[in-house]
């Protein structure tokens, strides 16, 4: 992992739109983000394609920051993008007049390719409710702090606190 | 994990949980971060980050091109912006001048006639005025002699027939 000064002179890199710099944030970020991805959705074609948008949109706005943890503002964009993906399966499934529970249980039971397999974190994670399983991925896969997750969320960091300590104590219940 | 995730959980949670109660939920939290540290996601293949990085290759020279373009045309709207502010400022000012008036409410006159102005022998554009002049030279050379005591008359009346005719002149002048 670079340490701060290699990751801002990246990032100037990258604001200057120089290719290989991307290329760095991309073998930086790919891993965590592909995890998150992955745990929110339960399916690896739709990580593939989430992480994608994700980092086009990162060249798209690379733009716009301005400092502060980047960390923050990658995952940012990529809740983003997650928010988008539910909203637009929420749009498809009320064309189909399909109840919302129903929603979740496609997010959370992803028709598995053949060779993928269904891990026991992946099986007790689809038995919690979604902002709860993105709030654990966001703490585990962004590293960020409880202040700036609450900040991202806009909400007071004893909420964030608790909420994430009630998921996580539920999860290991869960995996115990 | 990073150290910023080894924010101070304990003294976090003491701000809203008894010691005992806080450090029971920083060990929930530790022991959760554990299995999913236990569980990897699976990771991103190597085939995707290739289609990503050649991807954003392809988006970055558009998008280089996008900004050259962006910032030619602002220059190009600035000097344009420039020129035409430039060319009604000038045509306002040159059209004022012809009519006289350099904007609402301010106007000019000479009291010099434009051809006395711009003359270079006043004697042959204004009669009158060279009249004056010589007028006016000829009593102050009266007026000089007199000074000296040259004048072979009496000085008195010489000096109040020089202020009568003096008078008279100045008479004349605001007649016309």
């Amino acid at each position: 992992m670079a340490n701060s000064d290699d990751l801002a002179r990246i990032i100037i890199g990258c604001k200057s739109g120089y290719s290989k710099c991307f290329s760095q944030i991309v073998d930086m970020y790919a891993s965590r983000c592909y995890g998150y991805f992955y745990r929110l959705t339960g399916n690896k074609d739709l990580s593939d394609e989430l992480l994608s948008e994700l980092f086009v949109k990162l060249v798209e706005k690379i733009a716009s920051y301005k400092g502060g943890s980047f960390e923050g503002w990658l995952f940012r964009i990529a809740s983003n993008i997650f928010h988008d993906y539910l909203r637009s399966k929420q749009r498809q499934k009320k064309l189909l007049n399909v109840h919302k529970e129903q929603i979740e249980s496609e997010i959370t039971e992803p028709k598995q390719s053949g060779n993928e397999q269904i891990d026991m974190l992946q099986t007790q994670l689809k038995r919690m409710d979604t902002d709860t399983r993105e709030l654990i991925m966001l703490r585990f896969y962004s590293q960020l702090s409880f202040k700036e997750i609450a900040k991202m969320r806009s909400e007071p960091i004893g909420t964030t606190l608790a909420k994430l300590h009630r998921g996580l104590k539920k999860l290991r219940e869960l995996m115990e | 994990m990073n150290s910023r995730n080894d924010e101070n959980l304990k003294d976090l949670f003491e701000r809203f949980l008894s010691a005992e109660q806080a450090e029971s939920g920083v060990e929930d939290i530790q022991k959760a971060e554990q299995i999913l540290r236990e569980h990897p996601a699976p990771e991103p293949d190597n085939m995707l980050i290739a289609n990503i990085k050649a991807e954003i290759a392809m988006r970055l020279p558009a998008k280089r091109t996008n900004v050259f373009m962006k910032t030619a045309y602002r220059v190009a709207y600035a000097a344009a912006t420039i020129l035409i502010v430039s060319a009604i400022s000038l045509s306002l000012f040159d059209n004022g001048a012809r009519n006289g008036a350099l904007g609402p409410g301010l106007q000019y006159n000479s009291i010099i006639p434009t051809a006395v102005w711009e003359s270079d022998d006043i004697t042959t554009d204004d009669a009158d005025l060279a009249i004056f002049t010589i007028e006016i030279e000829q009593i102050e050379d009266e007026l000089r002699t007199l000074q000296l005591g040259e004048s072979a008359g009496n000085g008195d009346s010489s000096l109040s027939e020089l202020e009568m005719e003096l008078v008279a002149i100045n008479n004349d002048f605001w007649k016309e």
